[in-house]
């Protein structure tokens, strides 16, 4: 809640989570596509956005798989070449996401992975932002939060360039290149 | 600070930091007879024709556009001391040397409005440019170091420019260290039974600087 406006937060909170229901529910048939009826039935397996399934975990309807993007394989890429993963891909929020999941599946590794994962892509960030041209390629790997990062670093850099370069020191406000309105 | 054009990101942008750099002090020799200004920062002048006088750096480019004086230029201008700060720089890979707090602003200031009154103008902002380059990789590869345990980072004589083309990154890099950090994403060994989250958090290692004093 301390986040409440904070859009980023928001979307993170819609990231798909796959879970399976412990108890059955009538009258929200609409969330598992494959239910005949109106229900969904006990045991059924069911994809919730991340805010409902966390709501249903608090009280005990549902327990919660563990995602996708945070499985072995992708952990072993991480490993092997943490910079040349293709994070977004995976989910755009890979870290919030990852913050928001590990107290609702209790693995202990999952947190010590996030900040292996960030280090050592945050060292390529810091190495690209703020040097002069970059592969349109190295951006569409990068999650949300790595985007903000770079994105606040190559924003200062290109001012510092314009603003060494100079050019019209003088700005006119915008209320003096109106032209007077005739009577 | 009031006029930030950004108070969110509490960042300045290059224009504000040369605002700020014009209050600096610097010697200017009038040619022209007149009496002391009186400011709320501090009375400047009397001005008296050849008689060298300090004066903020905005009088001093306001007078120099009217043609009323020569900017005398600063000592750590000069061709023999950038040239040594500049050796310096080279030589220690993690520190660096001491310069005026404001020198990039100050020196585009003095190149753009006093460019006559300066020996070597070539020289000299090549030397600059060149430092500046520098230091600002010796930030880079400081700012490579920066992991989960660095809580503060120290970093001396750097300049106010350098500082603010940084900040944003670092910000934004210190608060996610910090948060994939937390004893709640990480649990620690010792967390185990109801010990009080403070004691862990005084618990988690030396500050690390990025360099020595």
């Amino acid at each position: 809640m301390a986040r409440y406006y904070d859009l980023d937060d928001i979307i993170t909170e819609d990231e798909g989570t796959s879970v399976i229901f412990q108890v059955g529910a009538n009258g929200v048939g609409l969330l598992d596509p494959s239910s005949e009826n109106n229900n969904v039935e006990k045991g059924s397996k069911v994809d919730l956005p991340f805010w409902l399934a966390h709501e249903l975990y608090l009280r005990k309807a549902v327990t919660i798989n563990f995602p996708a993007c945070f499985n072995q394989k992708i952990r072993k890429e991480i490993q092997a070449d943490a910079a040349c993963v293709d994070l977004k891909i995976q989910c755009p929020y890979f870290y919030e996401f990852g913050c928001k999941i590990i107290p609702l599946t209790g693995d202990k590794t999952l947190g010590s992975f996030l900040q292996y994962a960030f280090t050592s892509r945050y060292k390529e960030a810091l190495s690209k932002s703020h040097g002069a041209g970059t592969s349109p390629k190295f951006l569409n790997r990068l999650t949300i939060e790595e985007t903000h990062l770079f994105e606040a670093a190559r924003c200062s850099m290109i001012n510092l360039k314009k603003w060494r370069l100079g050019g019209c020191r003088l700005e006119k406000a915008a209320i003096l290149g109106r032209k007077r309105k005739s009577v | 600070m009031a006029g930030q054009s950004d108070p969110q990101l509490s960042l300045f942008s290059c224009q504000e930091v040369e605002f700020l750099a014009e209050d600096e002090l610097v010697q200017i020799i009038p040619n022209m007879k007149m009496e002391a200004l009186h400011m709320i920062c501090g009375d400047f002048g009397p001005f008296l024709p050849q008689i060298a006088v300090n004066v903020p750096l905005w009088l001093a480019v306001a007078l120099k556009k009217r043609a009323k004086c020569v900017v005398s230029i600063p000592e750590w201008m000069s061709v023999e001391k950038l040239t040594q700060v500049l050796e310096a720089e080279r030589e220690s890979p993690r520190e660096f040397q001491p310069l005026p707090f404001h020198y990039i602003e100050i020196s585009r200031l003095i190149f753009d409005h006093a460019r006559d009154d300066i020996p070597d103008v070539y020289m000299v902002r090549s030397l600059i440019e060149d430092i500046r380059d520098v230091r600002f990789h010796k930030v880079e590869s400081g700012l490579e170091t920066i992991s989960g345990r660095t809580h503060a980072v120290k970093l001396k004589n750097l300049s106010a420019m350098e500082v603010n083309i940084v900040r944003p990154f670092v910000i934004r890099a210190l608060q996610a260290f910090y948060k994939h950090d937390s004893p709640q994403i990480i649990p620690q060994p010792e967390a185990s039974g109801s010990g009080s989250r403070r004691p862990q958090v005084a618990d988690r290692g030396p500050r690390r600087d990025l360099r020595p004093r």
